[in-house]
């Protein structure tokens, strides 16, 4: 199938920050051409594992955000590997790196150098760091979770008690904050490549991109001087607010937003709340008259107290299917992988097979994002094994012949 | 970008050249995932029409945010002398966009939506999957209207299967992908995301699908419909976790996750928050971030400490031994950090090559951070109600066509005359009608 990016080349030096960017411009089509050390990736190493077995070629997080990448090792601090990425450089659409600021400069891969007098005009290069290319925290050693405290994510989430740690989600949140950004740089600077022949350099610090991500908080400090308040499991306010993630009756919980509670849901929730026996004086007729059930939610207990009552007694997934069918927007908070048994996403043919020779079977990859056959993203394949293409793309883009290669392998720049 | 930029009053993005310049996006979302996308497109240039409903206002007006979360009374957010449009967070998500009123209710304002859709390249609504069906504005009816349109439709299960009259919000997409779960302490209930993680990134993920689309489009000159799910583009974020069921049968729903802040893939420690001296505006302790994911990180931290005997403690030797106990190492390094100050310990320990960082407040980050401060990430803009105020600035810095903000949140209907009048060629007597008519 096409796709948004088919017929660009992209070359990608291997790191946790910008693997994701990378497989996101392989899903729609790219050709991505991963650079890794001989040792491989830094994501190859951090797991999970294939049973648990550490294997350069059976880290789980690595088969996730590499699948239809191609694979090169080069030692990039021997010169012949640097002339060998300058090569590929050369030829490609897309250059995407997340090295510490200087690194490329010092190899003379840098964007001026290879877009220069005689370079690759139309060459992308988009670098993806910690901090950005300056700034006076420029060569601060950072990681994802570091970026969710450092930039802001933490100090809104977590728990009631002011007592206890601020929180952050896991699943290397703050990195795809930055590759989304990148991916942003990307795309548009495509498009205005396809007017102007010219392409550009792209700088984006993941500091900078955390830190304007935390919705609210910022915007109210600036205009009001507020600090807010972290809530469990709810947005963190300027003030405290009573709970909406609250217990079910089977050991789970719900995520019981609501946005108003109209005639018709308002007796729906009530015949819910009969059947539980917790609906209290709610059938007072004066809540038929929606601004007085909404005054009570808003500044009683009565309501919340019989929502908190008709939650604990009803099981999770009964909570979200009969709010849903009563137009509330309630959630459970589901485990990620329990939306592989949901039959809405397999309607929606949204898990695409992706074949592991190394465990004889397929594993379902989420498509994506978008349901939109035009765009084409989804994943083109299995990540690669180290250095797969190692040998098939010096000898079949560059040229390089058998002995060439042998001489590589001798003096440690390949493996 | 600059700290010191003041855009013009009458917020003409548009009017400023940028890689996108050229491009109009006809906007009638609301919820934040929804207003997110487009507005990522006025940093490029693009013309962005946001629609509010004639006669009223998005409530992102008002303090959403406080809507969402607790259904609380409005506030009257009162600086200037109109409270409609100084919500801070409507002025964050509608930035360098314009604004028209319009009433979508009547045929007359259906025929002018589809006349505006004649003249734009996008269309975008986060609505619930009936309404645009329900103006007539089906995908073969908007395609018919304009063949190169890029029609997107953000919400939170998608426009088809069988929960795609579901209703969602950030928290409900973060809580059905399984977000929500990821963050916490065991055994306690899931501390989740203080905010709509997934309207933020949600709404990124959504710029990203404008954005391909409208280089496909360059290509190809067709247009195309996508079906947003966010629900969907979060559990791409969970992709880890979710081959390690697939390969592993390891579920996130377990005893040990998640961890707080301790790490998972890989396993090291130290990896935690700690305490240090002193205390936010609301009594919330301040905490610093510590990680040691090197043997080097971990014996400098040790030297710094004043404990260098502790490297050599089989307890804490090997990276193994460190996770296996580290209880008693959190303790330690908790004890160390206790009495000392935040920035003190992130400067300190980065000086050795130790990964700490501050937990930062949004104060943290506007009024001492001198990264984001270098960076210019807040830029001031002009707004005619509220004076001179401080915005959030946009990540993405471009050598050949840099990406601006360009400008404030549009005013209630600021923009008619512009849209109506100029764009659409309704002559002045005609547009005043329209205004009687309650059309616009």
């Amino acid at each position: 199938m096409g796709g948004v990016y088919e017929g660009l080349l992209v070359v990608e030096l291997a790191d946790c920050r910008n693997q994701w960017a990378g497989k996101l411009l392989s899903d729609g089509g790219a050709r991505v051409i991963q650079i890794e050390p001989l040792k491989g990736s830094p994501a190859r190493w951090c797991g999970p594992f294939v049973k648990d077995k550490p294997d350069a070629n059976h880290c789980l997080d690595y088969w996730f955000n590499n699948t239809g990448k191609q694979s090169v090792t080069l030692d990039l601090a021997r010169k012949p590997a640097q002339d060998l990425l300058r090569q590929l450089m050369a030829r490609a659409d897309v250059f995407l790196e997340s090295t510490r600021p200087g690194t490329m400069a010092a190899m003379q891969l840098d964007y001026a150098s290879v877009s220069g007098s005689g370079g690759n005009k139309g060459l992308i290069y988009a670098s993806l760091t910690d901090f950005g290319q300056d700034g006076p925290w420029r060569d601060y050693a950072m990681n994802d979770s570091a970026h969710l405290a450092l930039g802001g994510t933490m100090a809104s989430s977590g728990y009631s008690d002011p007592t206890v740690s601020p929180m952050a989600g896991k699943g290397g949140q703050a990195w795809h904050m930055g590759c989304a950004m990148v991916m942003h740089g990307i795309t548009v600077a495509l498009y205005g490549r396809m007017s102007s022949g010219e392409g550009q350099y792209i700088d984006v610090g993941i500091h900078d991109v955390c830190a304007m991500g935390t919705e609210a908080a910022v915007p109210h400090w600036m205009y009001f001087g507020e600090t807010f308040y972290r809530q469990t499991g709810m947005h963190a306010n300027a003030k405290r607010v009573p709970p909406l993630e609250l217990p079910t009756a089977d050991g789970k919980y719900v995520m019981a937003v609501n946005q108003g509670l109209n005639d018709r849901t308002w007796n729906q929730l009530l015949d819910w709340m009969d059947e539980k026996g917790v609906t209290g004086e709610l059938r007072d007729p004066k809540f038929q008259q929606e601004p007085v059930r909404t005054a009570e939610y808003r500044q009683g207990t009565l309501i919340r107290d019989a929502i908190r009552k008709l939650v604990a007694a009803s099981n999770a997934e009964e909570c979200f299917l009969r709010a849903q069918n009563m137009g509330i927007s309630w959630a459970m908070i589901r485990a990620a992988e329990e939306n592989y048994d949901l039959e809405h996403y397999k309607q929606r043919d949204y898990w695409r097979d992706v074949e592991y020779p190394q465990i004889g079977r397929a594993i379902p990859y989420p498509r994506g994002p978008f349901a939109c056959d035009d765009l084409g993203n989804e994943p083109r394949g299995r990540a690669p094994n180290l250095g797969e293409h190692t040998r098939q793309i010096l000898t079949q883009d560059l040229g390089l012949n058998d002995a060439a290669l042998s001489t590589l392998v001798a003096a440690g720049v390949i493996a | 970008m600059s700290t010191m930029t003041t855009a013009t009053a009458d917020n003409a993005a548009h009017q400023k050249k940028g890689v996108l310049s050229g491009i109009r996006v006809l906007d009638f979302t609301w919820k934040t995932v929804g207003p997110w996308a487009p507005r990522l497109l006025t940093h490029y240039g693009a013309e962005v029409i946001h629609v509010e409903r004639a006669g009223g206002f998005d409530d992102h007006r008002f303090a959403a945010y406080r809507s969402i979360t607790t259904d609380d009374e409005k506030p009257n957010h009162v600086q200037g002398s109109k409270p409609w449009y100084t919500d801070p967070y409507f002025n964050t998500l509608h930035h360098g966009k314009l604004a028209i009123s319009l009433n979508t209710r009547s045929p007359e304002g259906i025929k002018i939506v589809e006349k505006l859709l004649t003249k734009c390249d996008v269309v975008v609504e986060n609505f619930s999957a009936e309404v645009f069906p329900k103006w007539g504005l089906t995908w073969d009816r908007i395609r018919e209207i304009n063949p190169k349109i890029i029609y997107m439709s953000s919400s939170g299960f998608g426009h088809t299967g069988e929960w795609q009259g579901f209703r969602s919000f950030g928290p409900t997409a973060a809580a059905q992908a399984g977000l929500t779960l990821s963050s916490g302490l065991p055994g306690q209930p899931p501390a989740g995301w203080g905010y709509s993680y997934l309207d933020v990134m949600g709404g990124w993920m959504g710029g990203l699908g404008l954005m391909q689309a409208l280089l496909q489009v360059k290509k190809t000159g067709k247009g195309m419909y996508l079906d947003y799910s966010v629900t969907e583009g979060a559990m791409t974020m969970m992709g880890t976790f979710m081959l390690d069921y697939q390969v592993n049968g390891r579920r996130t729903r377990r005893p040990d996750f998640p961890p707080g802040n301790r790490a998972v893939f890989p396993q090291v420690a130290p990896h935690n928050t700690y305490r240090c001296t002193g205390n936010d505006r609301v009594g919330q302790y301040w905490w610093v971030f510590i990680a040691c994911e090197t043997q080097a990180q971990f014996e400098a931290l040790c030297a710094l400490m004043g404990q260098p005997q502790l490297a050599l403690d089989p307890k804490f030797t090997s990276n193994e031994a460190r996770v296996k106990n580290q209880d008693e190492l959190d303790a330690i390094v908790g004890r160390w950090t206790r009495a000392r100050r935040r920035y003190d310990i992130m400067r300190q320990c980065q000086n050795a090559g130790i990964i700490a960082a501050v937990v930062q407040s949004a104060e943290d980050r506007v009024e001492y951070d001198p990264q984001l401060h270098h960076r210019e990430m807040h830029p001031v803009v002009h707004h005619p109600d509220l004076g001179e105020v401080q915005y959030e600035g946009y990540p993405v810095k471009m050598s050949r066509t840099p990406a601006y903000v360009h400008g404030r949140a549009p005013l209630l209907a600021e923009h008619n005359n512009y849209v109506y009048g100029e764009l659409l060629g309704i002559s002045a007597t005609e547009i005043a009608g329209m205004k009687e008519r309650g059309i616009i």
